[in-house]
């Protein structure tokens, strides 16, 4: 049997990429060490715990999915999932490996449990995916990715959306999906997005570290009560594209009641409203 | 059929309404007068539409049926028009980079652009 074995909430952006990929003297400097220092401390921990999977619920932007076809919630089903090109080229990362097995069985539970999904057995990961990802689960110089995933997109981007009580739901159904799954795999379950960030309008630009770090409260103690908010009202406390944390709702609503926050750190810089949060379960 | 209460909250619940002037999304609205423009910046993605930007922009633009009045908010690199015309961030950040405009450039525009893309 698989289980649960721990859960992390984190930003993603394009600017976590560029500041990556120019090295480690940039990812240790002054300005972003709050970020990349709190992100090292989930690899040590990560790297602890030694997962065998991470299922990673996230949001593409217009790099896989296009309005042709929309899905409100996409599933991978395939062994290795290639870097998207969005608009300059691909970063230069091996494709991810997968888990088609435990993906087609997650498929399989979701779908008996009402979460008609979209199966993907070509799917391309946008910086929803790897942004956070190389941070906590690449080698370099080392052979590379480390741990094989399982990607599950929300949409965040088309209204309608699903609303925040679905997809803490989904997260239960991913949980159970996780726990009837045969092989005896030990899952970390990854949400990412937001936090507060805005990207239209006159807005543009806008941070609120208060409602970030409040979320980020709520997720780890009243995780529930987000469910409740509207999108109006999450739009309104974070931005238009702020909404992605539902990704991180989704991700606390898979794991264990009693899951306790462990390593939470939070940095408004620029643009973003940059969070981070690691979840343990008990054994 | 009964429509509860329980029912329109939901229905409510995926699709903000009267939000505040200087905050927009992506919808129905934006979707449906965006389609063509959108199409065009999506196909930013394969590096043949890229190098035929590049190479010959007109040649580019022929290829998605877009109106007169898009084809120029793209000539002019009208970051406001094309939002208001319905063209989704995601894709605006591909024809910002074969156009070489940094995104700090369009978010300044944005700042001063007293909204209007939901209007």
């Amino acid at each position: 049997m698989a289980r649960v074995v721990g859960g992390i909430g984190a930003s993603h952006a394009p600017s976590m990429e560029h500041i990556y990929d120019a090295g480690e003297e940039v990812r240790e400097s002054d300005e972003w060490q709050p970020l990349f220092g709190p992100f090292k401390q989930v690899a040590d921990w990560l790297e602890e715990l030694k997962p065998d999977r991470l299922v990673v619920v996230y949001n593409d932007h217009m790099d896989q999915f296009f309005l042709d076809a929309y899905p409100t919630f996409a599933l991978g089903v395939a062994e290795t999932y290639p870097v998207a090109d969005e608009g300059f080229g691909a970063r230069p990362f091996p494709p991810l490996p997968g888990d088609a097995k435990l993906g087609w069985h997650i498929a399989r539970s979701l779908v008996a449990d009402e979460f008609d999904i979209t199966i993907c057995q070509d799917l391309e990961v946008d910086h929803g995916v790897i942004s956070p990802l190389p941070m906590v689960d690449f080698s370099e110089g080392e052979g590379g990715w480390k741990i094989p995933i399982v990607p599950l997109a929300v949409n965040v981007i088309l209204h309608p959306l699903p609303s925040p009580l679905r997809c803490w739901k989904l997260g239960r159904a991913l949980r159970r999906a996780i726990y009837s799954f045969e092989d005896d795999l030990r899952v970390v379950v990854v949400g990412t997005g937001g936090l507060s960030h805005q990207l239209t309008g006159p807005r543009f630009g806008q941070v609120t570290p208060d409602w970030d770090q409040e979320f980020m409260r709520l997720l780890a103690e009243e995780p529930e009560s987000l469910t409740r908010y509207t999108y109006k009202q999450l739009i309104e406390l974070g931005g238009t594209e702020s909404v992605e944390v539902v990704n991180w709702l989704a991700m606390r609503g898979a794991l264990p009641d009693d899951a306790r926050p462990l390593v939470t750190a939070y940095y408004a810089h620029r643009i973003m409203g940059y969070g981070l949060q690691t979840f343990e379960v008990a054994a | 059929m009964e429509l509860t209460q329980e029912y329109l909250a939901r229905l409510d619940a995926v699709q903000p309404k009267e939000l505040p002037g200087d905050l927009d999304l992506f919808d129905e609205a934006t979707a449906t007068r965006g389609i063509r423009l959108n199409k065009a910046a999506y196909s930013l993605k394969d590096e043949h539409q890229r190098d035929l930007f590049a190479k010959d922009e007109e040649a580019w633009m022929a290829q998605f049926g877009l109106t007169d009045e898009e084809q120029d908010l793209v000539r002019g690199r009208d970051w406001i028009g094309l939002w208001r015309s319905g063209m989704s961030i995601y894709v605006m950040v591909k024809l910002s980079g074969v156009t070489d405009t940094p995104l700090p450039e369009i978010g300044k525009q944005m700042k001063e652009s007293g909204g209007g893309a939901n209007g």
